[in-house]
């Protein structure tokens, strides 16, 4: 009784062991991605963190290298690892810290070396995964009779340190929660002590708290890559950082330095100061500007000005208003009421409280609101309200973005948003974007493509009547008016060109000499083109241009993606292969990732795993099996997230509450799976409700999402649950009861299928972006129906064909 | 044992000496080369300017690491975030403001001193300030031992050098947002400002501002010409 009560004990303490280590490296992971984005870019940390999430399928190999010994040692074992996992959690991160191991991935391509010392980053980010997932491949393996209950362990778990990271990261900074989690490995390995080996495994807890315990009184600081803005600024003279402050959307730091003076693109005839601004920064990348109220708007010297030079405006909206510069525009050129709404809670934080005096913050006035919510959000919950001018942040960088934010969906600018703006506007109201001209031009031309379709969607025959942009030597702004532009309108637009030294490209009567009175552009496709958008019968010529210039919708939300494959070769012959990685690095950096740890999931999992041939038999059912589930959940789970992004806005926590809800209901449904006395049953029920009810979402999702997405925050938090769970509990179902499948008949298989199922899951991630950014969302849930249908036909379908024979 | 001597003299110059000649020659050579292939090539016509490329040994501005890289037709990373130019961007700024004899030219961000050393060879004085100190401190050594006619500052460019002004052409060679207002008024009535618009790594356009009275225009040049694709082609 005493032992039974001892071994139940035992076992519970390994199943809780395997949460916390399983909640310690999802948080590791996400930690970890912050971390990077600050030292070199968010893209950057998605093609590092990647292919170190590879360690998972690697340790699938290892297993079933060693799997005899492995599974002997392992009661001493898996608490030794999941110590040492915590250590390198910890001491990896310190390594690549050090000059040695650093690289500038923005050298990347100029200097080759640097692709060796990225190697070597490489493989010291994926010890730690590697680690970890052997202590959790050697739980799954050896438990194999009981992996329901082992694997709802491993996707609570997991579930949970998805939300333990983003209120970590809402309160302190990436490098000081980077110790807190290695320490729940550390927890772990304490929770599964085994009498055995006593040694080694005290000797491993000991050293990894010594470690962590120094990092975190000593967590040093990060190193940035010396082209990120951040350390751009911090050669200024006298620059130094003021205030720094942790929030989930990033690190944020103020930057005070005599020589940082803030006028994008301003008039030739402005003859006064430039004041002196502290810049924002977000992850060491330029946010925006702490606005000085009382000194002249320079704004007003720029074609930022043109909706109030056309007309009084009371009042104004200013969607994602950043650090609040265009409020304060607005409140300065006249606007009775104005709302900005900014979708960092740090921003309003700052400008509320540490810069409140100097800012003069708005909240201050009572003309002015600044809120924290997502814009699209915002937008939909004042269907009671009218604006005179929406206005829309300035796009593109100075001198062009390098692509970066080429795959960054962006649902403030697609067609459907500018409905939503369209629909809030008063009789004379106007939307404004501004926008550095870009060469070739690309940014330029989408946003004149997306106004005017804009405006035919709503009936407008002739949209040059209702449409104006005038440019400056740098930027373009263009304003939608929703009543025709009347002379008046017309008369102070071309009053203010002429004072600004700025040119009129839009304007109803305009002729082409106007439009480069002041600054000449050398390549006139941009009026071409622009004319072309315009003008209904000339579509062929969009069609026809090199870029992608078509407005983007809810179902490709890829505003910033501009590169056709077919014009990739013609690029090339004309900038040099040089250059094309900075023409759009974004795109580039999804499929350098896609092809890289595909090639490495098949040099160091598929392969060294084909040696295993000649001790089994019937390797392609596994290998189909396990890499459809790998590959349909992780495209489910992409596309649920991208979805309720758009239902509730604010990327961060959308995400986090999706993988938790996703991981927890998917924990249930393999604790439930263990119930059916036939795994090969419960594999087939469960992979075929799964793409019924993918097939269901991929047809009718959006529509559900669309006819109740302003409904009461309760409500959609309600609906959205319910259609998380429902299939996310079947999709937790099939990968237990496959395992157990193969424990029945193939056991010699189940590392390979963990291998398999954590490298495909790895692949997917950028597969399913650049399908999405291809075909669209629905193709990507079409796809996962798919794989769903192939894991249900190969164990399940198997099984009844046999059956009948 | 005096042939002894002798031949060591001859063996210790071919042993040392020759690889330095060897180096020089090289470098003159990939030059020579870069010029004709990387600035000739691509429509600079302008024989100061070509003159002036030929003579500046660019490697001897790029930090150690990066010399052998010195001639290729790519920028390259200097430090502190900041690049020297792909030669045929010198080459093109350069033209652009039509240099001459007796000009005096207003620098905005010395980086290397590449484009200094390059503009002094052809006008009368240069007057070149960079932000960075340590950039700064790097290029006014070389430029120091080399020529007598650049003068470096250490300081923000915003105020550009009222001392010396008006100039008769102003490079910004660092990429800003906005063109400071003290910059239009040094530049002489007639002179012309370039500046390059673009990332450190890629630079597509550059910013021609001309003044001519109280007038002042700007025109958007592209090194590099995009044809987009039409029904035609």
């Amino acid at each position: 009784m005493a032992f039974k009560l001892l071994t139940s004990i035992h076992k519970t303490a390994r199943i809780s062991a395997l949460g916390l280590h399983s909640a310690a490296i999802i948080a590791f992971q996400l930690i970890l991605m912050q971390l990077i984005s600050v030292m070199q870019g968010y893209h950057f940390a998605y093609m590092i963190i990647s292919i170190a999430m590879l360690g998972f399928g690697a340790s699938g190999t290892f297993i079933a290298l060693f799997r005899k010994k492995l599974l002997e040692a392992s009661n001493w074992l898996v608490p030794s690892l999941m110590a040492v996992s915590g250590f390198f959690m910890v001491v990896s991160f310190n390594l690549a810290r050090m000059p040695v191991f650093q690289f500038d991935v923005y050298l990347l391509f100029v200097e080759s070396s640097q692709f060796g010392v990225l190697a070597l980053g490489y493989i010291i980010y994926f010890i730690p995964f590697f680690v970890g997932a052997l202590a959790i491949g050697i739980l799954f393996i050896k438990n194999a009779g009981q992996i329901g209950t082992y694997y709802f362990s491993n996707l609570l778990g997991s579930g949970i340190g998805g939300i333990v990271v983003v209120i970590l990261l809402s309160h302190i900074f990436a490098l000081q929660a980077l110790p807190l989690v290695a320490i729940l490995s550390v927890m772990a390995a304490v929770l599964s002590f085994e009498k055995r080996k006593r040694f080694l495994q005290i000797a491993g807890i000991v050293l990894s708290i010594g470690f962590i315990g120094f990092s975190i009184f000593q967590p040093g600081e990060l190193p940035l890559s010396e082209y990120k803005g951040l350390s751009r600024t911090l050669n200024l003279p006298d620059a130094e950082i003021i205030h720094k402050q942790a929030d989930v959307h990033g690190q944020i730091e103020v930057v005070e330095s005599s020589a940082l003076r803030y006028a994008p693109a301003l008039s030739f005839t402005y003859t006064g100061a430039v004041p002196v601004k502290k810049n924002v920064f977000i992850n060491a990348e330029f946010y925006g500007v702490i606005p000085l109220y009382d000194t002249v708007n320079i704004h007003n010297f720029t074609t930022e000005a043109l909706p109030y030079v056309m007309r009084q405006r009371d009042k104004v909206l200013v969607l994602k208003s950043g650090t609040g510069t265009g409020v304060a525009h607005a409140l300065q050129s006249g606007a009775k009421h104005v709302t900005g709404v900014t979708e960092v809670r740090g921003i309003k934080e700052l400008l509320k409280n540490r810069f409140a005096e100097e800012s003069q913050y708005f909240a201050l006035k009572p003309e002015a609101n600044f809120i924290y919510s997502d814009s699209r959000q915002y937008l939909l919950s004042q269907n009671q309200s009218e604006y005179d001018a929406i206005i829309l942040p300035r796009m593109e960088s100075f001198g062009g973005s390098m692509g970066l934010n080429a795959l960054h969906e962006d649902y403030s600018l697609t067609i459907e948003a500018f409905q939503l703006m369209w629909n809030r506007l008063s009789d004379h109201g106007v939307i404004s974007v501004t926008t550095w001209i870009d060469y070739p031009s690309r940014t330029t031309l989408k946003i004149a493509a997306t106004l005017v379709e804009t405006l035919r969607a709503n009936g407008i025959e002739s949209p040059e009547n209702h449409l104006v942009a005038i440019k400056s030597w740098g930027t373009i702004s263009f304003v939608l008016s929703k009543n025709p532009l009347e002379s008046s309108d017309i008369a102070n637009i071309r009053n203010f060109c002429r004072e600004m030294l700025f040119d009129p490209v839009l304007l109803p009567g305009i002729s082409d000499d106007e439009r480069s009175v002041y600054n000449q552009i050398e390549d006139d496709n941009l009026y071409r083109y622009l004319d072309a958008i315009l003008s209904s019968t000339d579509q062929s010529l969009l069609a026809e241009y090199d870029f992608h210039i078509a407005p983007a919708t809810d179902d490709k939300p890829y505003f910033s993606r501009f590169l056709k494959f077919s014009t990739l070769k013609k690029l090339r012959d004309t900038f040099g292969a040089e250059t094309m990685p900075f023409l759009e690095l974004g795109y580039l950096i999804v499929w350098v990732t896609l092809i890289q740890s595909s090639i490495l999931a098949f040099v160091l999992i598929i392969l060294p795993l084909f040696k295993l041939r000649k001790r089994s038999r019937n390797l392609l059912p596994t290998l189909l099996y396990f890499g459809a589930l790998g590959l349909g959940y992780m495209f489910a789970e992409i596309i649920f997230i991208q979805r309720f992004i758009l239902y509730f806005g604010h990327p961060v926590y959308a995400i986090s509450a999706v993988i938790s809800t996703m991981m927890i209901a998917s924990g249930a449904g393999s604790l439930y799976s263990g119930k059916f006395k036939d795994p090969v049953k419960a594999s087939g029920v469960a992979s075929f409700a799964v793409a019924i009810l993918l097939l269901i979402y991929a047809l009718f999702f959006t529509n559900v999402l669309t006819l109740t997405i302003d409904f009461p925050l309760f409500i959609k938090v309600f609906i959205a649950f319910f259609m998380l769970a429902i299939p996310s509990f079947f999709m937790g179902m099939p990968f237990p009861s496959g395992i157990r499948i193969l424990n029945q008949n193939n056991e010699q298989h189940i590392p390979w299928a963990w291998g398999i199922n954590g490298c495909l899951s790895v692949i997917a991630t950028s597969l399913a972006t650049l399908i999405a950014v291809e075909g669209g969302f629905r193709v990507v849930m079409f796809l996962a129906t798919g794989l769903y249908l192939l894991a249900f036909a190969v164990f399940y379908g198997n099984s009844l064909i046999s059956k009948k024979a | 044992m005096k042939y002894f001597k002798q031949n060591s003299v001859i063996i210790f110059l071919l042993l040392f000496l020759y690889p330095l000649n060897s180096d020089a020659q090289d470098y003159t050579m990939q030059r020579q080369s870069m010029v004709e292939t990387q600035i000739r090539n691509r429509g600079i016509r302008d024989a100061s300017t070509l003159r002036a490329m030929r003579q500046v040994p660019r490697h001897l501005y790029i930090p150690e690491n990066q010399q052998r890289w010195a001639y290729e037709d790519r920028p390259l990373p200097i430090g502190y975030g900041q690049t020297i130019s792909q030669p045929y961007i010198v080459g093109y700024m350069t033209e652009i403001i039509k240099p001459k004899k007796g000009y005096r030219v207003l620098e905005i961000g010395t980086g290397s001193g590449y484009q200094a050393a390059v503009l002094a060879e052809i006008v009368d004085h240069v007057y070149t300030i960079e932000i960075v100190e340590p950039l700064g401190l790097t290029a006014k050594a070389i430029l120091d031992k080399n020529y007598e006619n650049v003068s470096v500052k250490i300081a923000d460019g915003y105020y550009g050098w009222e001392e010396f002004a008006p100039f008769d052409a102003i490079v910004v060679t660092a990429a800003a947002e906005y063109i400071p207002p003290p910059l239009i008024e040094q530049l002489k009535d007639g002179g012309r400002m370039i500046i390059p618009v673009g990332s450190p790594f890629r630079v597509q356009q550059l910013m021609l501002v001309e003044k001519k009275g109280d007038r002042v225009s700007s025109r958007s040049l592209m090194p590099v010409r995009f044809v987009p694709f039409t029904s035609g082609d």
